[in-house]
């Protein structure tokens, strides 16, 4: 399980702007294993979008990406990669499903063509083969009467069926790492559950690894192994999915549960997190999340939280976890949370 | 598809009707008299009038031009005595129209291409370098650019004939050069913004994380999209181009009918008039019509009904 097929190390994307340089992404460190699926949470603009384009080298040419940043995958560090080279890993080894199928399909290219395209290209296969193949794919994703749509335009098709397309392109060439963009959330929530199932299952039979971007922490408890939360460019706790929804350290993470509703929650009564994000051209001194957590202590403003390990898969990077540090009582839901994990600890010891 | 270019043909009879009767009406409208020779005495005006049937009264005289243009006869010329306008415009048309299609042919072809190199190198030297040759083809009047063309290629070094029509090919170039210039230029601004939208698409970042390249992704995908809304451009630009151009028939001694329609009007030649106008109609609805038919072969969505 713990094989890591790609590391992401030191990570920082910069973004040098009329205005100044926007650091999108700072210091972001990570590992994808085989197999599983990684979730990366947060709201926006806390980079998590910024995190999936670098891994496909689809950022803006504004972007500059120090040298010390490093990512790993098959022995090589893909940030060395020339624009031809990144072409063959493309929809190739990494392929990425998009976040809205009405805009994502070239309305004037027949369905069947275009997910036969990365075969053409990758597989240097003849047209009629590759779109053989593609039936096989429309097949695969759930496309009912696949023959007779193969030579649809995608305005013929409805949204969750369009996603259904745009997950097959993805998977046309068998991808090593697949990334979702918040692959669901353009879709009605029936469907957002199809195109959620549709992925787990293709995965079993993949056995290809997932990143699953998203701000809805709903889908990721269905669908991920780990889970990375990320704030202001940073990831802020991670840990596997059971540590993060039962055991969650960090006061942003104790935020975007809280604000989940569920049935518990009272009506009129939706939690928010006080305040936006910071400024990125400018981020602030210290711990980023300080000037919104009512849980802050004066440290926060002064330096930065390293990680503080929980468990050996779960670290969070907040200045509560250090011994010096005052004991606080998180929100009741996030209690209820806690004493819930005391449970799952008793059951399995 | 059939049906619905025969409704659009019916229509363009009807259209071409109603422009008939307001060009007809207009033209009464205008002062002066065709004849107005001093030396032509009341008698022999008497005789003209009665000869082009112009002593009939109003309603008469619309009536026999619309059935004898139903009829295919458009009347014959004032200017060039025992001419029918019929004949006249089937000598000078398919002259202009032979002009305007190299035009047309060669500046949307350079369009295309300019335009798509500019959006590809958006905002880098090639894109501003291109950026100023089309705002220069776009405001330089086609008729400098013919004096220009004709003193440098036919004076300062005579590589191509500089007037004349049917002799030789070679003497077509310097003419179509001049007249492709700006429909070249309108249509790469065009193409540049239509492109650089379509690259800016969701399905264009798709084919790029299908890890097709820059070429493939234009030639595959932005390419048809951005033809879309630049067919609505050519289909006028054709029109225009087709039934000719005053100022480079004048300039390059072409016998079309641009320079035919110009003199017309200030010599009241009126059945002349009505002939050119309903060419120049009939050439611009036909242009409409093949434009949206072309639009629903590159776009799916559209439905011909």
């Amino acid at each position: 399980m713990s094989n890591p097929i790609l590391k992401v190390e030191n990570l920082h994307v910069n973004f040098n702007t009329y205005a100044g340089t926007v650091q999108a992404i700072r210091d972001v460190s990570f590992d994808l294993n085989e197999g599983e699926t990684l979730a990366i949470v947060g709201e926006s603009g806390s980079g998590k979008s910024v995190t999936t384009k670098t891994l496909m080298g689809l950022n803006a040419k504004n972007a500059s990406i120090p040298d010390n940043s490093r990512l790993l995958f098959k022995d090589r560090n893909l940030l060395d990669l020339k624009e031809s080279e990144w072409q063959s890993v493309r929809g190739n080894e990494i392929a990425m499903i998009f976040q809205d199928p009405m805009t994502s399909l070239d309305p004037t290219m027949k369905i069947g063509m275009q997910i036969a395209e990365p075969l053409i290209k990758h597989r240097q296969m003849k047209k009629e083969d590759a779109l053989a193949r593609a039936l096989e794919l429309m097949k695969g994703v759930g496309i009912p009467n696949a023959e007779g749509h193969i030579n649809d335009y995608p305005h013929q098709w409805s949204g969750g069926m369009r996603q259904r397309a745009v997950v097959a392109i993805a998977l046309a060439a068998d991808p090593e790492i697949l990334i979702a963009d918040e692959p669901t959330t353009a879709l009605d929530v029936t469907i957002q559950a199809q195109i959620l199932n549709l992925m787990k299952d293709l995965q079993k039979e993949t056995g290809s690894s997932i990143i699953f971007i998203t701000h809805d922490l709903g889908v990721v408890a269905g669908m991920a192994n780990r889970v990375a939360v990320m704030y202001a460019g940073k990831i802020v706790e991670y840990g596997t999915v059971d540590e993060i929804f039962f055991n969650p350290q960090h006061p942003y993470t104790w935020g975007l549960l809280n604000s989940m509703p569920t049935t518990d929650t009272q009506v009129g009564s939706l939690e928010a997190i006080p305040g936006t994000p910071p400024d990125l051209l400018m981020p602030p001194k210290g711990d980023a999340f300080a000037s919104r957590n009512v849980y802050a202590l004066a440290i926060d403003s002064k330096e930065e939280p390293p990680f503080f390990r929980v468990s050996d898969t779960h670290y969070a990077a907040t200045w509560l976890l250090d011994e010096r540090a005052p004991k606080v009582t998180p929100p009741l839901q996030i209690q209820k949370r806690w004493a819930r994990w005391q449970e799952i600890q008793g059951q399995e010891a | 598809m059939w049906k619905y270019i025969l409704k659009r043909l019916l229509l363009l009879i009807f259209t071409l009707f109603l422009v008939i009767t307001v060009t007809f009406f207009l033209m009464q409208i205008m002062p002066g008299t065709p004849f107005n020779n001093p030396k032509l005495t009341p008698e022999a005006l008497a005789q003209l009038k009665t000869t082009y049937g112009l002593d009939l009264p109003l309603w008469q005289q619309y009536l026999n031009y619309l059935i004898g243009a139903a009829h295919g006869d458009f009347g014959t010329s004032f200017q060039y005595q025992n001419q029918p306008v019929s004949m006249l415009i089937g000598q000078r048309l398919p002259v202009s129209a032979q002009l305007g299609a190299q035009a047309l042919v060669v500046g949307v072809i350079a369009g295309l291409f300019m335009g798509a190199a500019s959006a590809r190198n958006k905002n880098n030297k090639i894109d501003g370098t291109l950026g100023v040759i089309s705002t220069l083809g776009i405001s330089i009047p086609s008729f400098i650019l013919g004096i220009v063309l004709v003193y440098v290629f036919g004076f300062k070094w005579p590589l191509f004939p500089v007037s004349g029509w049917g002799d030789s090919f070679s003497q077509t170039i310097l003419p179509t050069i001049a007249l492709a210039v700006s429909p070249a230029a309108v249509t790469t601004r065009f193409v540049r913004s239509e492109m650089i939208e379509s690259l800016g698409s969701d399905y264009v970042q798709l084919a790029k994380a299908k890890g097709l390249s820059a070429k493939e992704i234009v030639n595959q995908h932005a390419y048809r999209n951005s033809m879309i809304p630049v067919l609505t451009l050519i289909g006028p630009m054709a029109a225009g181009l087709l039934t000719g151009s005053t100022l480079i028939e004048q300039i390059f001694s072409i016998p079309g009918i641009g320079q035919q329609f110009v003199l017309s009007i200030p010599s009241k030649d009126f059945p002349v008039i009505m002939g050119t106008t309903i060419v120049y109609s009939a050439m611009l609805m036909v242009m409409i019509l093949i434009t949206d038919i072309l639009t629903a072969i590159i776009d799916p969505r559209v439905r011909l009904q």
